[in-house]
């Protein structure tokens, strides 16, 4: 238990020295702060997934304090929804964000000031796509428990970030939320989400990232590797996985790198904003 | 009761896979797919491959496409 409190510690001294620059192929490889074979790295992660997925939601609330979901309303926000649009919303399991978005679009007072015709209403396509069924599943129960269940405009479709199954230039809106950390190729992610979208399409990127305010950085530390590991094991009944998840948030490209990827990629308007000190940032970007 | 659900989600499945059918690409080849009657999959004519559906959520994972033999041609015509 020493030795490897030892290790981390040594770990992450190791981790700031190395440049920021490092190659994207260590994402490829690592696994938190465990060194992976790149094949094996999205069976880890899908195993992760599947051990977590019916307290996810739960988790969530504890771990952010209740912020995640006011994290979510900011993204959605940003992507000002409209009626007819067809939008995807990747590594979106349980379905918050496409939950948030059908609301925005349904919403009789939006609908009200905005004069929507019904036709258009019911064009909108929001589908939710995850590479894991569990999440899906609890997706769709939360859809049914909703009224929403064989609701024509989410559509649940299990695929792969890196490889997605819908057609060019085909969507209006892409959000990822809390899932790009854990794909391997985040290049491949992002140029798949570049593919997709229309000229015009917006990408909206939520995902925890790196603080570096100082007090308050060291209490961030604190808190995810002493609080949220423990959090684990007494409500998900599993320690290993949100230990998975704080390492990989550590491991995940720092904001302003992350939006050089997502340049390089062949978005334009590039921006970020950081929420709470930098404990999530909402990268923002369009194909034109 | 459990066949009526049965029944009443077939149907939902069947009109959901149309459209699923005209939206969705393969993964792999990006090319359209087709809604296999006979097998309730998607089907890559392109690369001769199948996607199941499980639980009315068609799953395009590249790596959980099933590679069809030849027969499946006369299934096509």
């Amino acid at each position: 238990m020493a030795l490897r409190s030892v290790s981390r510690r040594l770990g992450s001294r190791i981790l700031n020295h190395r440049s920021f620059v490092a190659s994207i192929h260590s994402h490829a490889t690592s696994f938190g702060f465990q060194e992976v074979k790149e094949e094996e790295k999205s069976k880890l992660v899908g195993n992760v997934f599947t051990n977590v997925a019916s307290s996810y939601d739960i988790m969530n609330d504890v771990m952010s304090g209740g912020l995640h979901r006011l994290w979510k309303e900011r993204l959605v926000g940003k992507l000002s929804p409209f009626a007819g649009m067809k939008h995807l919303d990747v590594a979106g399991g349980t379905g918050d964000v496409a939950f948030r978005i059908y609301d925005a679009v349904y919403s009789v007072k939006r609908r009200a000031l905005q004069k929507v015709d019904e036709v258009s209403l019911e064009e909108t396509q929001i589908y939710v796509c995850d590479i894991n069924p569990n999440m899906l599943n609890v997706g769709k129960q939360r859809a049914a428990e909703r009224g929403l269940r064989d609701n024509k405009s989410l559509v649940w479709v299990e695929g792969d970030a890196e490889a997605l199954s819908f057609d060019d230039n085909s969507m209006d809106g892409y959000t990822i939320a809390f899932g790009i950390r854990n794909v391997t190729h985040i290049e491949k992610a992002l140029a798949e989400a570049y593919r997709v979208l229309k000229r015009g399409g917006r990408f909206l990127c939520l995902e925890l990232s790196h603080v570096e305010i100082p007090i308050f950085k060291n209490l961030y530390d604190l808190y995810s590797f002493q609080v949220i590991p423990n959090l684990g094991e007494l409500i998900a009944g599993d320690r290993e996985s949100y230990q998975y998840l704080v390492e990989s948030v550590r491991r995940f490209p720092p904001q302003e790198r992350f939006a050089s990827m997502i340049a390089d990629a062949g978005f334009e308007k590039v921006e970020y904003e950081n929420l709470v000190g930098g404990v999530v940032a909402i990268h923002s970007a369009i194909k034109l | 009761m459990v066949r009526l659900n049965r029944v009443l989600l077939k149907d939902a499945g069947n009109a959901i896979d149309k459209t699923l059918s005209e939206i969705l690409v393969c993964p792999l080849s990006k090319q359209p797919l087709r809604f296999c009657e006979k097998t309730k999959s998607l089907v890559s004519d392109t690369i001769g491959v199948s996607f199941p559906i499980k639980n009315g959520i068609p799953c395009l994972v590249p790596k959980d496409g099933k590679i069809l033999e030849e027969e499946a041609d006369a299934s096509k015509a």
